[in-house]
């Protein structure tokens, strides 16, 4: 492939996972990052975030905080519809 | 905007538990407004949707108010509580079911489904 000079086309759904988790890491070093795809159509999914920064955080903040993160994708689109869980690294798998 | 700003206020104040989302309860337009109506309808508890979905300043001041950009939100007796996220958990931890017994105690208004 390599000096092919071709675009590869990327289907951004296949690649959302990786991108969600690599926002969170921004300001959270430590998320441990589960995506789901609800519907099957990766239009609509739900994110599970294990992290330290958590703890002592109401869940309305721990919530800003993820949406916070992620932004960047939900303005140009990449995320439509999201549903949020979050854990510290002490609290059961929610 | 202040004007928004006491509309919202008028309308929680109004309302014990009030949903903005997009649609209204008999035809919502939207998975997460629905979703949300059918949570609320399985408590059994009066509750109100407002659609925002083509109210753009409204939407603008309810997140500023907020500090929440999705729609819908909740608010339950006046307190801004998120959305099913939040609440999901609060109902199967009890927390959701103590919180509106307490927001409609006195009101005269009871539950048409037996909570516990």
């Amino acid at each position: 492939m390599a000096g092919t000079g071709a675009a590869r086309v990327v289907n951004p759904a296949l690649v959302i996972d990786t991108v969600i988790t690599a926002l969170l890491r921004e300001t959270m070093p430590d998320a441990a990052v589960e995506v789901y795809d609800l519907t099957g159509t990766m239009d609509h999914l739900e994110v599970f975030v294990r992290t330290k920064a958590f703890a002592g955080v109401s869940p309305l903040d721990r919530h800003r905080m993820v949406e916070r993160a992620l932004a960047p994708a939900r303005a140009d689109g990449r995320i439509h519809a999201l549903q949020i869980r979050t854990a510290t690294p002490e609290e059961p798998h929610g | 905007m202040a004007d928004l700003h006491d509309e919202i206020q008028r309308e929680i104040a109004a309302n014990p538990i009030l949903v903005y989302g997009k649609g209204t309860k008999d035809a919502p337009r939207c998975g997460f407004t629905l979703e949300t109506i059918q949570f609320f309808n399985s408590f059994g508890y009066p509750f109100e949707v407002v659609d925002v979905l083509e109210n753009m300043p409204k939407r603008q001041a309810l997140s500023e108010m907020t500090d929440w950009q999705t729609l819908p939100k909740v608010f339950i007796g006046g307190q801004f509580m998120g959305d099913t996220d939040i609440l999901a958990p609060m109902a199967q931890n009890g927390e959701l079911a103590t919180l509106l017994e307490k927001t409609f105690a006195g009101s005269g208004v009871s539950p048409t489904i037996q909570l516990r």
